[in-house]
């Protein structure tokens, strides 16, 4: 029998996917929390200086094997008219350091005169990530008040939201002066993709929650009640995403080939298994019930993602319904089920049936998380020895789904990215209506690989690629694409990125959805708002973990 | 001084690079160039300012004139496996072309790190890296002028972009 074998990218790549991409156990939140039960990290709280109202400074000291990293958290008063999600913002209610050791009096002292300015700070060698988060007035209060009433907030209004503050930001690599990844990227604890920034945000999490639990003790001495276990467990640390984000995974072409080749291997791996033993049969249906909790809890304005949210209700329904049969059927039981998927349900369904499928399977595809990072420095070469009739021939092989659009179309160009004056950030622009295309970032692949398709065309065959591009430098960005894509078939996304329809917001789910986030919630068809960490385990539980799939 | 990191000597050279003109593809070059000047204790800064000031007086390999070669053009033209006979050709601010090739070949020449143009030999295989820091220097005011520089691709906010936004609401009210 032949092998099942990857999902094809033309399939994987494209907007109804990606925009109903689900968390897996790959997802580097989950990696992370992995690792940390495996490893048994121990976390203690050195400092604790909050006031009444809970200003002040924490410092939460993580033990790793071979290291310790703090998180140090600051929490200042906010004018009300001064609090806003938006990265522009300039003051925030809390503000922290991932910081590289433990931080003597004096590097506190650093840190809380630029910490709480963010972007306006500078930072230094020994910090590895620079973070910032707002409450969620509606429920932070509340929450603060039941318990100064030595009651438990109402489970349904926390589930609702999914966390106390939400970050607006989380600067990583160099940023404002913070360490360069590439120091720390051969750390095992931090090798994989965004694994600092993902132990910031799970700190934060406790620093949240620890915050409401103190103001509440502050309020009412002898009679505050803490937040119960079970409900600090389900709560995660809330992300409003805008556009900033989506350029990059176009600007990072082989890491992203990285991200998506080791889920679409993993799926593979299972598809081909032979049999669903009871143990994966049980871990399988846990799962699912855990998803169908979850998804029945997730709520959003926006009316496209509910219509979606309420069919992946029911189509989770019928998956739960159809996988009895299909995972006792051989061969190939798991394929099977996803067959089913593929066939009967829609994409959220489909994509949700990815994660399930890969969630029983720890020993068959977990140290496939180590192959999500890439070493970038290699894509720059361009081998200028080909020909341009031979750079032509690849582009038409490789790029093809690039060939689809009409660009003559002003639908087609209706949109450009560029980075902003103001905010520094990249922004989306109208191309008819807005000034500033000349200043376009090069995010729009689809249609700048049929003008270098052309460029080459005009060229005589069997002129260098290194000729034409002296020549033409104006195609060498491109030319490495194509080198990259030649052995990446999962480096680009295979939409044109600048079209009229376009909806970043499913580019952002899908680079969420690799960070483990989950209770998406788009704003616009521009930003979004998420969880993370929501349901797994407090990193607290971490020293006592006994294994990992427990804690995980 | 300012202390910087490497991450932040790159995105800023490729953005001064692309203010001057150079394509995305050689901004990228000059970027990597920078971080190994800037890892190198070189005068990174200095060079970056000037090849944004100098960049259009330099000419193409191939390209007619008595003008000065551009060591980034030349320097990508090598890296691609380009074999130009240079003779006793000018390279404008040959530093920008000692770092772009370093990897494959080294580039040496008389005058120092910062002379404005100067015939440059070339042998392969590659002289063994000097040994690197992991952090940058730069004067503030010298880091000013790159940022002044950057900024001018980025695209100013109109009426029609600031109502469109794109991050979360202005008063966060939940």
């Amino acid at each position: 029998m032949s092998e099942i074998p990857l999902r094809s990218p033309d399939d994987v790549m494209r907007f109804a996917r990606l925009g109903s991409a689900h968390p897996t156990r790959l997802s580097f939140l989950r990696q992370l929390v992995r690792r940390a039960a495996r490893e048994r990290w121990r976390v203690t709280r050195p400092v604790w200086r909050l006031d009444d109202a809970g200003f002040g400074r924490a410092v939460y000291r993580v033990a790793t094997p071979a290291r310790i990293y703090s998180l140090v958290a600051f929490s200042t008063p906010l004018d009300e008219s001064r609090r806003t999600d938006r990265v522009i913002a300039q003051a925030w209610d809390t503000s922290y350091v991932l910081y590289d050791g433990e931080p003597c009096e004096a590097e506190l002292d650093r840190l809380e005169a630029n910490a709480p300015r963010q972007e306006a700070g500078r930072y230094g060698p020994r910090d590895l990530v620079l973070a910032r988060a707002n409450k969620s007035v509606r429920l932070f209060e509340s929450v603060v008040a039941a318990l100064a009433r030595g009651e438990q907030p109402d489970p349904d209004t926390l589930a609702g939201v999914g966390y106390l503050l939400r970050t607006t930001a989380v600067y990583g690599n160099g940023k404002f002066g913070i360490a360069d990844r590439a120091g720390v990227a051969g750390r095992p604890e931090l090798a994989a993709p965004f694994q600092a920034e993902m132990l910031a945000v799970w700190l934060i999490r406790s620093f949240t929650l620890d915050l409401a639990d103190h103001i509440a003790r502050r309020r009412a001495p002898d009679r505050a009640a803490a937040l119960a276990p079970d409900l600090r467990r389900r709560m995660g640390v809330g992300n409003a995403t805008g556009l900033g984000m989506a350029p990059y995974l176009v600007r990072h072409p082989a890491l992203i080939n990285n991200w998506f080749l080791a889920r679409e291997t993993a799926l593979a791996r299972v598809r081909n298994l032979p049999v669903a033993d009871a143990a994966a049969r049980a871990d399988f249906f846990a799962a699912l019930s855990a998803m169908q909790r979850r998804v029945g809890a997730w709520t959003t304005l926006d009316e496209r993602l509910s219509a979606a949210i309420a069919q992946l209700r029911s189509d989770l329904v019928r998956l739960a319904e159809a996988a009895p049969l299909r995972l006792a059927s051989a061969p190939l039981p798991w394929n099977a089920l996803y067959a089913f998927a593929e066939r009967e349900l829609g994409f959220e369904a489909q994509e949700a049936c990815v994660a399930l499928l890969i969630e029983p399977h720890g020993d068959l595809v977990d140290a496939l998380g180590d192959s999500m990072s890439a070493d970038e420095g290699e894509d720059l070469r361009i081998d200028g020895a080909i020909s341009c009739a031979q750079t032509a021939q690849a582009l038409a092989r490789d790029f093809r789904w690039a060939f689809a659009t009409d660009f003559s179309m002003r639908a087609a160009q209706a949109r450009f990215w560029y980075v902003s004056a103001e905010k520094l950030e990249p922004r989306l622009g109208e191309r008819y209506e807005e000034d500033g295309a000349e200043l376009e970032l090069p995010v729009a692949v689809a249609r700048d690989m049929q003008a270098f398709a052309q460029a080459l065309r005009a060229e005589p065959g069997e002129t260098p690629l290194a000729d034409f591009l002296l020549r033409q430098p104006q195609w060498r960005h491109l030319a490495r694409r194509a080198r990259i894509a030649a052995r990446c078939p999962y480096s680009e996304i295979r939409e044109n990125l600048i079209d009229a329809a376009m909806r970043p917001v499913d580019i952002l789910r899908a680079k969420l959805a690799f960070f483990g986030a989950h209770n998406f919630d788009p704003r616009s068809d521009r930003w979004l708002r998420i969880a993370l960490f929501a349901g797994e385990p407090m990193i607290e539980e971490m020293a006592g973990a006994r294994d990992a799939d427990a804690a995980a | 001084m300012i202390d910087v990191s490497l991450n932040e000597v790159e995105s800023l050279a490729a953005r001064v690079a692309r203010s001057c003109g150079f394509s995305h593809g050689l901004s990228d070059d000059v970027a990597r160039a920078a971080v190994r000047l800037a890892a190198q204790d070189r005068p990174w800064g200095e060079a970056l300012e000037r090849l944004a000031r100098e960049a259009a007086r330099f000419a193409a390999p191939g390209e007619p004139g008595g003008r000065p070669l551009c060591p980034v053009r030349l320097g990508a033209y090598l890296l691609d496996g380009g074999a130009p006979d240079l003779g006793a050709a000018q390279v404008g601010l040959p530093i920008w072309l000692g770092a772009l090739v370093e990897d494959a070949m080294r580039a040496s020449w008389v005058g120092g790190d910062l002379v404005d143009a100067a015939p440059v030999r070339l042998e392969r295989p590659a002289r063994t890296p000097p040994p690197t820091g992991t952090r940058a220097t730069i004067s503030p005011a010298r880091r000013d002028a790159l940022l002044a520089l950057a900024h001018k691709i980025y695209v100013p906010e109109s009426a029609t972009s600031r109502a469109r936004g794109a991050g979360g609401g202005r008063v966060d009210d939940e």
